[in-house]
C-alpha cells in the first residue's frame, strides 16, 4: 500500500513537472494526462473507487481529449526555440505555490500531529452510500445545476446551428458581384 | 449442475494456490497471475480464432472460399500471420514521433486488457471485482481515443491525422448514447456491479421453485433483453458498440477506399498487429459488457457460467461480422448527426420509459407492465424515432442552383 502510494505520488510529481517543463505541446498534454492518471490510482487506494471512476472518465476521457483536438491541427507544436520554455518570473510564480500548499497542508499536519488518524469502524465507500449521501440533501442544487447544464446545451445546439436562408440573404446582396476578379 | 465448470475453476485456483500456503508473497504473486494471465491468454486466443472466423466468414458472404490452405479449414491461418507480422521489417516515418509512435499500441492494449477483467466470466470468475465496475468499464474504454489519437497525431502522415481525428469525434460522440442506454439497465438493476447486474437477470422466484421448467426458463426470461426497454436498449447500445469499437458501418477512422488506413498506415509489422489485436479486444470488451448488461451474462439454462458466455459472447461478434460483411459504410457527414440527433434522444426517451416500466411492474405486476411497455413504450420510441427523422431531413433546395462560375 504504501509502495503503490509512494510510486503514484511519484509519477503524479513527474507528470505535473513535464507538463510545465516540456517544450512540445502534445507531450505536455499527456504528461498532464499521465497526471491524473496518477490522481485516479491515488483516489483508487483511498478506496474511493466511484472518484476514480470519475477522474478517468471526465479529466481523461474528456479534458484531456478535448485539450488533444484543440492542438491536434497545430502544425507547429513546438513553438518558438529560441524562447525558453520558462516564463522569467517563474521563481515568483513556483514561491506563490509553495506558500499556497503550505497554507493550506500545514494546519492538517499541525493537527493530526504527523500522527496516521485512526480508521473508521463504519466505512462504507459503495457508490450506494454516496448516491444517498449526495442525493438526500442535496437535491434542490442538484437539479438546478442538471437544468443548467441542459440550458447550456441548448443554448449550444442553437449557437451551432448558425444562420437561417433568410438572415444569409440579408448579409449577401443579390446583385453584388461575388468574383470581381473574374 | 449448474455453475459446475466455474465452481470446479475457482477450484483449481484455490488448489494450486494453496501449494503456496507458506510463502505469503509468493501466494500474492501467483494470485495476481492466477486472475490476470488466463485472461490475457484465452482473450488473445479468442483474438486469434476471431480473425479466422471473420476472414471465412466475409468470404462465404462474399461466395469464396477464404483461408483454407494452413491447416484444416484454414484453421492455422492467424498462426501464420502471426508469424509472418513477427518478421516483418518495422518501419518507423522518419519524420515521426519515435516516442509516441512507439507508445500507441501498448496504449490501446492497456485499457483493452483492463476493460477485459471488469467483465464478469462467470459465477466467481471476476478478475477485478469492483463495487462500481461497470462505470469502471467506461471509463477506461475511453481511454482507447487516446491511443487511437497517439497512433495518428506521431505519424506525421495526413492520412493518419484524419483518421485520429475521426476517431477522436466519432468515439467521444458515441460514447454518449452508449452509456445512456447502460444508464437504463443500472437504474433498473439498482448497482453498478457487474455480478449484481448478471443475478438481476433471473427470475428469482422462478429459479429457486424446484420445478424444472421455470428452472430452465427462469434463467432465460429474466434476461433485459426480453423487457422492453431493455431491447430498444439493447439495440441503442450495440449500435453505439460497434461504433466505439471502429467496427464496420462505423470504421471510418480506418475507411481504406478514403483514407488508406487511417491511423494504421504508418504501422507495419508487429506495432500494426498489436493495434490490431486491441481494436479486437476492446471490441470482445464492449461486445462482453453488452452481454453482462443485456443478454443475461453468464446466465443459461443449464450449465450456466463461463460456456454460456462464450457463446453469446461470439454469437454478439458473428453479428458484427455479419454486419461488416452486409452493410456499406457511413458517410463522414452522416456520422456525427446520427449519434447526436437521433441516437442521443432515443436513448434518454429510453431511460424514462424504463422508469415508467418499474413504476407499473410495481403497481400492477410484471404481465400488465409488459402489455403496457411493449405497447406503449414502443410507440412512444417509434414516434420519437419518425419525429426525430422528419427533424433531421437535410433542407431541401427549393430554387434552381446557379453556377456562379459557368454563366
Amino acid at each position: 500500500m504504501i509502495v503503490a502510494f509512494y510510486l503514484l505520488a511519484l509519477i503524479a510529481v513527474l507528470g505535473a513537472g513535464l507538463a510545465i517543463t516540456l517544450r512540445n505541446v502534445v507531450h505536455a498534454v499527456f504528461s498532464v494526462l499521465l497526471f491524473f492518471s496518477a490522481l485516479a490510482g491515488l483516489f483508487l487506494l483511498l478506496l474511493a473507487e466511484f472518484i476514480a471512476a470519475v477522474q478517468v472518465l471526465v479529466y481523461i476521457g474528456s479534458v484531456g481529449i478535448l485539450m488533444l483536438f484543440a492542438i491536434m491541427l497545430t502544425t507547429n507544436v513546438v513553438g518558438d526555440p529560441n524562447r525558453p520554455v520558462q516564463s522569467r518570473g517563474w521563481v515568483w510564480g513556483g514561491l506563490a505555490v509553495v506558500a499556497l500548499l503550505a497554507g493550506v497542508l500545514l494546519p492538517i499536519i499541525s493537527r493530526t500531529g504527523g500522527q496516521s488518524p485512526t480508521p473508521l469502524s463504519d466505512f462504507n465507500p459503495s457508490v450506494k452510500q454516496l448516491g444517498l449521501v449526495l442525493m438526500d440533501p442535496y437535491f434542490a442544487s442538484l437539479g438546478v445545476i442538471a437544468l443548467l447544464l441542459t440550458a447550456g446545451l441548448i443554448g449550444a445546439v442553437v449557437a451551432a446551428t448558425g444562420a437561417s436562408e433568410a438572415d444569409q440573404a440579408k448579409t449577401v446582396p443579390e446583385n453584388r458581384p461575388r468574383f470581381p476578379n473574374n | 449442475m449448474n455453475n459446475y465448470f466455474d465452481l470446479k475453476l475457482v477450484e483449481l485456483g484455490r488448489w494450486i494456490e494453496a501449494f503456496f500456503a507458506h510463502y505469503p508473497t509468493l501466494k500474492l504473486v501467483v494470485h495476481l497471475l492466477l486472475c490476470t494471465l488466463p485472461l490475457a491468454l484465452s482473450f488473445m486466443g479468442a483474438f486469434a480464432f476471431t480473425t479466422w472466423l471473420e476472414r471465412k466468414g466475409l468470404a462465404r458472404i462474399q461466395n469464396r472460399p477464404g483461408p483454407n490452405r494452413v491447416g484444416l479449414f484454414g484453421l492455422l491461418q492467424p498462426i501464420a500471420d502471426g508469424i509472418k507480422m513477427l518478421l516483418k521489417e518495422d518501419i518507423v516515418p522518419e519524420r515521426s514521433d519515435k516516442l509516441f509512435h512507439f507508445l500507441a499500441p501498448i496504449m490501446l492494449m492497456i485499457p483493452a486488457m483492463i476493460g477485459v477483467g471488469f467483465l464478469p466470466l462467470g459465477d466467481g470468475l471476476h478478475a477485478l471485482p469492483l463495487d462500481s465496475a461497470i462505470i469502471f468499464f467506461f471509463a477506461i474504454s475511453s481511454l482507447n481515443t487516446i491511443a487511437v489519437f497517439m497512433a495518428g497525431w506521431s505519424s506525421r502522415n495526413k492520412y493518419s491525422l484524419l483518421g485520429g481525428m475521426r476517431a477522436v469525434a466519432q468515439m467521444i460522440s458515441y460514447e454518449i448514447p452508449l452509456v445512456l442506454s447502460a444508464v437504463a439497465v443500472i437504474m433498473m438493476a439498482g448497482s453498478l456491479n457487474a455480478q449484481e447486474v448478471v443475478a438481476s437477470q433471473q427470475i428469482s422466484s422462478w429459479v429457486g421453485s424446484g420445478n424444472i421448467l421455470q428452472e430452465f426458463f427462469g434463467r432465460i426470461l429474466g434476461w433485459n433483453v426480453f423487457k422492453p426497454w431493455g431491447f430498444a436498449g439493447f439495440i441503442f447500445f450495440f449500435i453505439a458498440a460497434l461504433a466505439e469499437a471502429n467496427r464496420s458501418p462505423f470504421d471510418l477512422p480506418e475507411a481504406d477506399s478514403e483514407i488508406i488506413a487511417g491511423h494504421l498506415t504508418e504501422y507495419s509489422g508487429f506495432k500494426y498487429a498489436i493495434l490490431f489485436m486491441g481494436e479486437y479486444i476492446s471490441a470482445f470488451a464492449i461486445a462482453g459488457i453488452g452481454v453482462t448488461l443485456f443478454l443475461g451474462g453468464w446466465n443459461g439454462p443449464v450449465f450456466a457460467g463461463l460456456p454460456w458466455f462464450v457463446l453469446k459472447l461470439f454469437s454478439l461478434f458473428a453479428v458484427m461480422i455479419w454486419i461488416r460483411g452486409t452493410l456499406p459504410r457511413l458517410r463522414v457527414d452522416q456520422l456525427m448527426g446520427y449519434a447526436w440527433k437521433f441516437l442521443f434522444p432515443l436513448a434518454i426517451l429510453n431511460i424514462f420509459l424504463a422508469g415508467f416500466y418499474h413504476f407499473l411492474e410495481r403497481q400492477w405486476g410484471t404481465a400488465i407492465a409488459m402489455l403496457a411497455g411493449w405497447l406503449f413504450g414502443f410507440g412512444a420510441l417509434q414516434l420519437a424515432a419518425i419525429a426525430l427523422s422528419r427533424l433531421n431531413q437535410s433542407p431541401t433546395i427549393r430554387s434552381k442552383r446557379v453556377y456562379q462560375l459557368v454563366e
